[in-house]
């Protein structure tokens, strides 16, 4: 056990506080245009046409899919920092060949930040020592304990999480909603459920921007969220509206769709042909991805 | 508070898929076809819920709903909630890809179980039907958080430290949850009471 100066309590509070605060403001997210008490409320795009061609935008779907999807659980099971970070570069890699701007995985990382920063924080002052762990006392505080080996799980977690979310982009903003739901539904997801996720995908937009409306409303009209009943009962009222308007503008569509034929599914426009190019690509990521696990054992065994 | 990728593991994670895989295919066949512009709606708003913000004293809290899915819904509510997790998961990254079955199991049982308990307690009277939401809401949250706990503690000892403060955090959703859930059903009462009376089991579906 190794004492080190109290000035050291200083940087391990701070880090975890800029991964959640500051990543925001090295994304540059425009702040001007969103009110500072309220979250941005634009849902991005999840599909996006630019770098078309690339090897990634013309791989079959459900190849695409099932190679991505072993991949992560591949990248997850990782134990070693050096392959994870490799894991990360080949995410990284993958935004160069199929021509996605760093900003929409940088977003992605955003979604995270709040729930990683608490792995961050917590991990390294929590973990319980062992044996052989690398553990450092601030000044005079006898119960406060850095422990490097939780640092470490926590930066391996980070580094873990972070490869995956980045890449959820080459894996879903190569082909559009509608050809990834169907390839998903011919790799044997129910049809049903795949028609309510792109339904769901549609009203969601619409809900979101209603919902920013009747708030624009709600503010012009005077109010103000506070820690008080008055709130909660204006934000219950709020929720309820929103439910019983979309409710109703839903079942009148509902009922447009059944009277003009809609039988549950939508006429196909995607014709699924497996290629020896798909084969080949769905062969390279796999093996990526058992070779990363294979060296990580390699290392965990040194 | 939504698991990301990378912190289960794989074990808990494949497990989770496969769990949460089976209740969806029982959720699945529960739903009836007339209610299924219902579900997308509350998909959509189960999802557009964790944008609103409540302001709890310094900080602020996210809307999680599952309670009022589980009142709304009954088994559907399972489906539902899978169906907006996923689109959190691919739109904004909010849980991970190998963490959507353990999600799911995190916030689709505690709704099933508040659709379970509103269904069979909710009563005619309009005090009775408010009180009972709240604890739907507030319980509901509840459960998910110890769900959340026990998920992490399968990564190991090292991870109390970290259960300890995600509990700590969820103490003022749950009680943001009770009330607002309340005020959701007491409007619902007013305007649309025929929302609420969805039973738990249908019987005429199969």
């Amino acid at each position: 056990m190794q004492q080190i100066s109290l000035l050291w309590l200083l940087p391990v509070l701070l880090v975890p506080l800029v991964v959640y605060r500051g990543f925001r403001i090295l994304l540059n997210i425009k702040a001007d245009e969103v009110p500072q008490n309220e979250r941005d409320w634009t849902v991005p795009q999840l599909e996006f046409t630019q770098g078309e061609g690339s090897p990634i935008h013309c791989w079959d779907v459900r190849f695409k899919l099932a190679s991505f999807l072993f991949l992560s659980f591949m990248i997850v099971s990782l134990q070693q920092i050096q392959m994870a970070i490799v894991a990360l570069l080949l995410a990284l890699a993958s935004y160069q060949l199929a021509d996605i701007p760093w900003q929409r995985g940088g977003k992605r990382l955003l979604g995270m930040t709040g729930f990683l920063a608490m792995f961050l924080l917590m991990l390294p002052l929590t973990a319980v020592p062992q044996t052989g762990d690398q553990v450092f006392v601030f000044g005079q505080i006898e119960w406060l304990r850095f422990n490097m080996r939780g640092l470490d799980l926590a930066v391996l977690i980070i580094l873990r999480a972070s490869a995956v979310a980045l890449l959820m982009e080459p894996m879903l903003a190569t082909a559009s909603l509608p050809e990834t739901l169907a390839g998903l539904e011919r790799m044997g997801v129910p049809p049903r459920l795949t028609q309510l996720l792109l339904i769901s995908h549609r009203y969601l937009h619409l809900f979101v921007h209603e919902a920013r409306r009747m708030q624009i409303g709600m503010e012009v009209r005077g109010f103000r969220k506070a820690t008080n009943f008055a709130t909660l009962r204006s934000v219950g009222n709020f929720i309820g509206m929103l439910f019983v308007r979309s409710f109703e503008r839903t079942e009148r569509v509902h009922a447009a769709m059944l009277a003009r034929g809609y039988q549950g599914r939508w006429p196909q426009a995607v014709n699924f042909k497996a290629r020896r190019a798909d084969y080949s690509k769905a062969l390279l990521v796999v093996s990526l991805g058992l070779l990363l696990v294979f060296c990580d054992q390699l290392l965990w065994q040194k | 508070m939504h698991i990301s990728d990378g912190v289960l593991p794989t074990a808990v994670s494949v497990g989770g898929y496969a769990v949460s895989a089976l209740i969806l295919s029982w959720s699945v066949r529960q739903t009836r076809s007339d209610d299924l512009p219902k579900i997308a709606v509350v998909s959509a708003a189960f999802f557009v819920a964790s944008l609103i913000h409540i302001p709890f004293g310094p900080t602020s809290v996210h809307l999680l709903i599952p309670g009022l899915v589980g009142a709304l819904l009954g088994p559907s509510a399972f489906l539902a909630i899978g169906l907006g997790l996923v689109l959190q998961c691919l739109l904004f990254q909010f849980g991970g890809l190998t963490a959507i079955g353990a999600n799911l199991l995190m916030m689709g049982l505690p709704a099933l179980l508040a659709g379970w308990v509103f269904h069979h307690f909710k009563g005619q009277g309009k005090k009775q039907r408010i009180l009972v939401g709240a604890l739907c809401g507030g319980g509901a949250t509840v459960l998910s958080a110890l769900l959340l706990a026990v998920l992490l503690i399968s990564g190991g000892e090292d991870f109390w430290g970290v259960v300890k403060l995600a509990l700590a955090a969820h103490v003022p959703v749950v009680l943001i949850e009770a009330g607002v859930t309340a005020m959701i059903v007491s409007f619902l009462i007013k305007v649309k009471p025929e929302m609420l009376d969805t039973p738990f089991m249908d019987k005429k579906s199969t």
